[in-house]
């Protein structure tokens, strides 16, 4: 396996475009380490061309963002790019981190069966942010998906930086805990409690399964 | 972490009390990365219990369980 990473950035609607802005921040900390990045947008983002991908890739780092379920991860719109029992064996021995719902409760859980130096970080929950409406066109500007997001991209970050996976894990947990606290000690709004809930359930569901001490 | 628990009529009504107390009009819901719902259809998913009104109120059950088990305070004390 190569150093580099591959990453997902479907962009279709305001949720996923916020994802493909904080995942600006992923590839610019992978090319600052010079490291190589495929990036895979919308056309792309089905079953076929990403197995494809990651057939003729093999760079270590997967990133993967978008709808998610139990055994299965979407690209773009309804087309899914991994689907357990089909071609889930192709992340098995890669540091995989799926920012999607419920992926990390059996899709992420079995593709590491077996692994040498692979694993997953994902949730076993709904992955969910709040955002703020009048934003949406600048998501640099919105304070309330910085919240959720920055801790979400910590994972991705710090394995570049060269930790552990595990080390990835705590870190974007801990980051969660400090953003909870200041949530309960700045001034408290009405809607303090609904970004506590969200931060907490983030917190809950994610799950690290495979190499814990898999690193780039 | 799929839940068990049987979702009642008065576990929806105090969703819905409290995302119509605390939600501002100006923010909005993603669950999963892929689009975004505004408090009206939040508190219509939940109405009608589909899978994203369970989420949502899964969500907040949790956390009040966690309130009431002591295990936020605990988590929290962590850092």
């Amino acid at each position: 396996m190569q150093k580099g990473l591959i990453i997902t950035c479907p962009e279709y609607d305001d949720a996923t475009a916020y994802l493909k802005f904080y995942s600006k921040e992923i590839i610019d900390e992978a090319l600052s380490k010079l490291l190589k990045v495929k990036s895979v947008e919308d056309k792309e983002l089905n079953e076929k061309d990403f197995s494809q991908i990651l057939n003729k890739i093999d760079y270590k780092l997967v990133v993967l963002n978008g709808h998610g379920s139990s055994n299965a991860i979407w690209g773009y719109k309804d087309n899914y790019i991994i689907k357990l029992g089909k071609n889930d064996s192709l992340l098995k021995e890669r540091i995989v981190y799926a920012r999607s719902c419920n992926a990390g409760e059996l899709l992420g859980l079995k593709c590491m069966e077996g692994t040498k130096d692979g694993c997953f970080i994902g949730y076993n929950l709904p992955f969910i942010f709040y955002m703020d409406a009048r934003w949406t066109t600048k998501p640099s500007n919105d304070n309330v998906a910085k919240i959720f997001l920055e801790p979400s991209n910590q994972i991705p970050i710090s394995i570049l930086k060269g930790h552990q996976a595990s080390d990835a894990h705590e870190k974007a947990k801990e980051h969660m805990l400090k953003n909870m606290k200041k949530i309960v000690a700045g001034p408290q709004n009405d809607e303090s409690t609904l970004y506590l809930e969200a931060l907490w359930n983030n917190y809950l569901g994610q799950v690290i399964h495979g190499k814990k001490e898999a690193r780039l | 972490m799929s839940s068990e628990i049987e979702i009642t009529e008065n576990m929806k009504k105090l969703v819905i009390a409290r995302i119509e107390a605390r939600l501002p009009s100006n923010i909005k819901l993603s669950i999963g990365g892929t689009g975004s719902m505004s408090k009206e259809e939040m508190i219509e998913h939940v109405k009608v219990e589909d899978e994203q009104g369970k989420q949502i109120i899964m969500m907040h059950i949790n956390f009040i369980k966690a309130i009431t088990s002591g295990e936020l305070i605990k988590e929290l004390n962590k850092c």
